[in-house]
Order: structure tokens, then sequence, then C-alpha cells
């Protein structure tokens, strides 16, 4: 007999000594780069590669401010440039042979940047490669790194709004050269959905809680789903199909963790699996099972979406510190990087996925 | 002794307590003296000797037998047979078997020697001696044979428990066995793919440095796009598609903004800054005041309707602390507060009248009536509060009562930190205090 739902293995694990944010794989490599700050209010980036069972570093780099967030996203495969956001609100590219001096390098907000995402890049999808940044200053903003100094779009607050900060963004519905999309999520609640091909406001819902992470299932596709975290343990999975004009999109929701889920992230091999990182230390693993009809009919004959169910296949828990971050490797299926504020990171391997 | 009986016999030297009845027989017997059997009859051989006795009506059950090496008794009430042995048997290997009205004791000599009687002569002390010594016996007998049964079920306890844990630790083991096996495998393969991935890695290496350097940009300057090389040869981790040509970059798009609005709320905080129940409570309350209205008063007959309007009152009270009527507005709210107590506005205002006619205890105590109704504190009944404070602070202080004074200024800045007179005149209070004490 042999066990047959996917197992969560935790391969490595790693105690840093300063506070980790945010961890990302190097695309194309067995080396990821974690991202934080020294308990000296310094930031740093490290480059650790997986040898033998075990992790050796490769590369230490310190910066003058913490670092908050990172991302491969807007970066060739030839060049694989590290797009990070600082506390202090400055949005760099690094080379990270050379990371002296960054690529690119803007003061993008006027407070820390909590959550960056990249399109374009990694041979996925189409279009210009763009990096958007999310901050607590309440904007939301998009670069293109041939642009210096200023942002391509720039979501903002009207005026004599009270700015409400921005704690997450991601980038979807790249399918084309025209198209994109960019999903924030705010401390109140908001999501907000901006298309960026009409420079407008597509969709907007507020799910009562803060809203943690949101993400789509693939970043280069015609939306698909749409998972959004919550404090409070909440998460919600939206089909992004069918756009009804007054109920906007349909949505299943689960409550699972009975605390904050930090992060979703979504299997860069197979989009309707994703692991949510929740704030006692633990990991789940979900399935989303689509409908038998994902359309339906309103009362007013105007189709609308039909939201599936979400199946639990595994969870295990891996600290008593919330975990941060989460990221899958592209390269290699179940082998994910994941970082907690216990000051520690771990890979996991999570087997089984192909016959899930 | 060995014990062999056709029916249910007591096993030998074994205290089993019978029946009531057979208590109470041996109750009444052990007042009077039992009935010694005589009519036992004995035969011998060189190692052995046997020895019967009728049980004369007696069950079974209640005979009962206590052998030393060198006394016997049978005890069946109401009859007792007791022998002091003409030589010592080996208890031990000695049997009895009761049954069919007699009992038949084959006793195993220690010496192999002809008995001339069953009986020894010895005399009553010897007697009593032996007899305790038997009865000694047969309680050591008893408490061994306890205890090893108490040890031999401890023994197989532990046994039971030893055996079911290692059952579970094999459980647990093999399957940490399989959770192991898994991981040993993923890691192989984990390192198989670094491995290809390395190889692929240095592969790219030397085919770019056979064929030297990339074509140079020739596109324009101010596009800034970088031509993508690809080797056809490249197989890495083929899960995407890779484009084989040279790809060029759409421009960077053009600036755009969007302008954004968010969710407003009744109150402006999110759900978990609100304190929703105090929230609720407060608009409740609110609500509450609103309709009370005091009506049951006979000075109220004589009343015009406006003037039993506690809003159209306290307006008129307004008007006239504005125009520096002051006794007015005082009598304007007091009229407004006869119908309707549950407001605060009327009582803070009427603290500011008290106060401009330097009545300052009044002043006091409508500022705290105030701030009682102002219960529970939110942020909308904030500026309210604040003023409450920021009168009763005042009134304090002209009573020169400058601690309290300084309290409730405290009070105030809590509410808003940034008004910059509240901040000096709380600091003009503490230099006082200060001063003299």
């Amino acid at each position: 007999m042999s066990l047959e739902k996917p197992q969560i293995i935790a391969h490595i694990q790693k105690s840093l000594n300063y506070t980790v944010f945010d961890s990302q794989w190097i695309p194309c490599s067995a080396k990821f780069v974690c991202m934080g700050n020294f308990a000296r209010g310094s930031g740093v980036l490290q480059i650790y590669e997986i040898q033998h069972g075990e992790l050796q570093l490769v590369r230490e780099i310190e910066k003058a401010k913490p670092i908050k967030c990172g991302t491969f996203g807007a970066t060739s495969l030839q060049q694989r440039h590290l797009a990070t956001g600082d506390f202090d609100g400055s949005l760099n590219v690094w080379n990270l042979e050379v990371p002296e001096s960054p690529v690119y390098s803007v003061k993008a907000h006027k407070e820390i940047i909590n959550s960056i995402d990249g399109v374009g890049g990694l041979g996925i999808g189409d279009g210009a490669p763009e990096i958007v940044t999310g901050s607590r200053d309440g904007t939301v903003k998009v670069w293109d790194s041939r642009q210096k100094d200023t942002p391509v779009v720039n979501m903002e607050p009207m005026e004599g709004e009270t700015k409400r900060d921005c704690w997450t963004v991601a980038f979807g519905h790249a399918f084309n050269d025209q198209d994109r999309c960019v999903c924030a999520g705010y401390d109140n609640g908001d999501i907000k959905l901006f298309d960026l091909r009409n420079m407008s406001l597509r969709w907007e819902t507020n799910i009562k809680n803060g809203v943690c992470s949101v993400e789509f299932d693939r970043k280069d596709i015609n939306m698909n789903k749409l998972v959004a975290t919550s404090l409070e343990g909440k998460f919600h999975v939206f089909d992004m199909r069918t756009q009804h004009p007054t109920k906007g999109f349909a949505s299943v929701s689960e409550k699972a963790h009975k605390s904050t889920i930090w992060q979703v992230r979504h299997l860069p091999q197979n989009r309707d699996i994703f692991m949510t990182a929740g704030g006692a230390g633990n990991l789940h693993l979900w399935k989303y099972e689509y409908p038998a009809q994902r359309t339906k009919k309103g009362a007013d004959d105007v189709d609308m979406g039909v939201a599936g169910s979400v199946n639990l296949l595994q969870n295990v828990t891996l600290s008593t510190q919330p975990i941060s971050s989460l990221d899958w490797s592209p390269d290699k299926q179940g082998l994910c990087v994941c970082s907690s504020f216990d000051q520690s990171v771990r890979v996991l391997i999570v087997t089984k996925l192909n016959t899930v | 002794m060995t014990d062999r009986h056709p029916s249910i016999a007591p096993p030998l030297s074994n205290h089993r307590h019978v029946v009531a009845t057979s208590v109470y027989v041996s109750l009444r017997r052990e007042s009077e003296m039992p009935l010694i059997v005589k009519d036992h009859t004995w035969t011998q051989n060189q190692n052995t000797v046997y020895i019967s006795v009728p049980l004369k009506g007696v069950k079974p059950a209640s005979v009962h037998v206590t052998c030393t090496d060198e006394y016997l008794k049978v005890s069946f009430p109401p009859f007792l047979f007791e022998v002091f042995l003409f030589g010592s048997i080996n208890e031990e290997r000695s049997e009895a078997r009761i049954g069919n009205g007699v009992a038949v004791f084959t006793l195993q000599k220690r010496r192999d020697e002809s008995w001339e009687q069953l009986f020894t002569n010895i005399d009553k002390d010897k007697q009593k001696q032996i007899r305790e010594q038997a009865v000694l016996k047969v309680q050591q007998k008893e408490a061994e044979k306890s205890k090893a049964k108490a040890a031999r079920i401890q023994q197989e306890k532990k046994y039971a428990l030893e055996t079911m844990m290692k059952l579970e630790n094999k459980e647990r083991d093999r399957i940490q066995k399989m959770k192991d096996e898994e991981c040993a495998r993923a890691t192989a393969e984990l390192d198989f793919w670094r491995e290809t991935q390395r190889k692929t890695a240095e592969e790219k290496e030397n085919q770019q440095k056979t064929r030297g350097t990339g074509p140079q940009d020739n596109q324009p300057v101010n596009q800034k796009t970088v031509t993508l090389m690809r080797n056809t040869g490249d197989t890495t981790s083929g899960q995407r598609s890779r484009k084989q040509t040279a790809k060029d970059l759409p421009a960077p798009r053009s600036a755009g903004c969007i302008q954004i609005s968010f969710t407003p709320r009744v109150f402006p905080t999110a759900l978990r800054e609100s304190r929703v129940p105090e929230e609720e409570e407060w608009l409740k309350k609110q609500a509450e005041a609103r309709r009370a209205v005091d009506t049951d008063l006979a000075e109220l007959d004589d009343l015009r309707e406006d003037e039993r309007n506690p809003d159209w009152l306290k307006e008129k009270g307004d008007k006239l602390f504005m125009s520096g009527n002051y006794q007015a507005a005082v009598n304007a709210y007091n009229l407004a507060i006869k119908l309707n107590r549950k407001i605060p506005a009327l009582f803070s205002n009427r603290a500011a009248c008290h106060l401009k006619l330097r009545n300052l205890h009044k002043a006091i105590e409508d500022s705290s009536q105030a701030l009682e109704l102002l219960k529970p504190a939110v942020a909308a009944n904030a500026s309210a509060r604040l003023k409450a404070h920021v009168r009763r602070g005042t009134a304090f202080c002209e009573l020169e009562l400058y601690v309290e004074g300084l309290q409730d200024y405290q009070a105030a800045l809590e509410i808003d930190p940034h008004n910059a007179a509240l901040r000096a005149d709380s600091d003009k209070i503490c230099e006082i205090i200060q001063g003299t004490t």
C-alpha cells in the first residue's frame, strides 16, 4: 500500500539570521533568492543552491533598504533580472551577477511597496514586459523598464479620497500583445480589476476583510480563475470567464487555516491546483473542480458565471510562525520554496501531483 | 498437596470462605466444641500412608483441609478430624481426594519406614504449638500464592502492553518508511533534474562560445529592445513553447491614469478596525434618544407646539448662546432636557452656557452627564466628546482643581492629538500644577 494523496515533504530547512519576506526561484536553475532585512535595518538578497540535499549559499548581497518583495516575471530567460520592491518605495531591477548597481531603478512610491508582479518575461505570454507594484500609499503603478522615472499606468485614489493600503497586486489576462489586466487587493477588502487596454476599472468588489494575496491561475491566458485570500482565514475563488454587468464574477469561498491566509500560489504545471499559506505556519493544497456548466442564464436572461468547488488535497504544519511567501518552481513540478517569519526558509517537495 | 476431585472441591490450603449458613454454622460451632471424628481408618506401606475419613453426610464443598509436614487437620463442620502424625511427611507430594462421602488422604512419608501408629503422643502445649505453626504456615503459603498470582498478572499485563507498543511502533515505522521512500525518490529526481540543468547550461555556454558574440543591436536607440537569440538545440525542460525567432517587443504603453475610489462604509474603517458592536450600539442609542419624549408634564400644556420639540428648543438655545444671552439659553436647554433627557448635545451646550455664566459646578455636572450619554466611545461621537471634555476641563481649572482639569484635557488630547491649542492649554496646566507642588 502506498500513500495516495499528494504528500508535502519538507525536504530542506534552513535557519537564517535575518527576517525573510520573500523567496523566488531563479528560472531554469536549482537556485532561489531570499529577500529580507537584517536586524540592523539593511536589506539583503541571498542566493541559495540545492546541492545534495542541502542549501549552499552562493551569494549574499546587502542593500541599504530592506527588501519586501521580488519577481522574475518581467525578465527574459537569458537575463534573469530580479525586480524588487523595498521598504522605501523604490523599485529596482537587479542583475544578480553584477548586483552593485541596479539595471533599472526608480522611486516608485512614497511608502513601502507591499507587492510586486511581472508579466511578459520568461517566455510566458505576449506583449511588453511590465512590472506592477502596489504600495501602502494606496497607489498601484505599472512600470516598463524602457521608460525611466514615470510609470506607464498609475492607479491612484481620487482627489480627497482617504487612501487604503494596497496589499497585493497580480497580472493576468495577458493573452496577446494588447490585452492585460491588473488585479489589486486592498486592506479594507476591496478587490479591483483594471483593464490596461481600455485604461479603465473593469470590476470591483469588497470581501469585507483585508485582501492579503491575489493571483490569477495563469497570467498568459484569457482570465480563467482568480483566487483572493484574506484575513480571518477566508479565501475566494472567482470564475473570471463570465462577467455579469451587475453581479460581477461568480465565486466560491472557503474558510481554512483559522488565521490570516498570507499567500496563494498556483502550480505552474496545473492551473487548478493551488497552495495557500497560513498564519499558523500551515500549508493547504487545494484542487478546484469546475461545475458541470460554467455559465447559466440569470433572471434577466443575461449570462452569469457558476462557481465550482474546492477540495482540500493535503495540509501540513511546518512552523508556528506565519508562512509569508511561497513559490513553485517553474521547472520541476512539485518543488517549491517557502519562507516564514521564524527566520527560516524551507524547500518542499509535493509528490503525486501528476495523478491528482 | 495436589487435589484431584471429581466434583467441585476447594483446593488444599485454600481459605475459601463459604456461604452465610456455613459461616453461621461455624460461628455457632466455634462457641461449641466441634465433634471430633474418631472413626477414620488408615493403612500404610513403606512410603505412603493412606488415611480415610468419612464425611458423615457433609458436602465436599464445606470440607477444609489444613496440612503441614507433621499435622493434618480436616474440618467439616460440625466435625473435626486432626492428627499429629507419627512421622513427617512431604506435604507437597501428598494428595487429598474428597468425594463419595469420604476424604482419602495419600501422604508421602519423608522417610521410608513403617509407622507403628498414626498419632504421636505429645502433650497439650506441643499440640497447641503445632496447630499454631500449621495455621501460620498455611497463611504464609496463601500469601505467597496470591503474591505469585499478582506478579504473574502484572507480568502478563506488561507483556501485553509491550506487544501493543511494538505493533504500534511497527505501524509508525512503516508509514515513516513510506514517507522516507517518497522523500528519497523525490530527492533523487531532484538531483537528476539538477544534473540535467547543469549539463544543458554547460552545453549552452559551449555553444555560445563557439558561435561568438550574437549579432549587434541594430534597433533604433530609443526603443532599447533586446533581440533574443535562441539556440536551436535548446531543450531545457520543455514545459513551455519556445519562440525560435528573434522577437520585437511592442513599444512601452502610452501613459495612462486610472482614478479609483474605495468602498464607502458608514464608518470609514475596514472590518478589522471597526468596532462594529459599539458602533451599532451608538447608532441605536441615537435613534432612541430621538424618540424618547417625556410628555407627562403638566407645565407642557401651556406650551406652543414648537416649544415641545427638543430639537427646536436646542436650536433656540444655540442661537441665544451665540447672541450672548446665556441665561435664556440655559432656560431653553432646561426645557428641552425636561422633554428629552437622552440628548447629549443639550447637556453639553448647557454646560457651555454655565461656563460662561461662571456656574462652574453646574457646568461640570452637565458635561459629566453629556459624557455619560456619549458612551460607547466611537469615532462618530468623537467631536462631541472632545467638546465635553474641554468644557469640563476648563471648569475644573477655573475652580483651581487643576489635576482633574488636566485629566480632562488629556482625554481630549487622546481624541484629537493634533490640536495645538489643546496641547498648549494642557502644557500650561502641567506647569501650574508643578509650580504649586
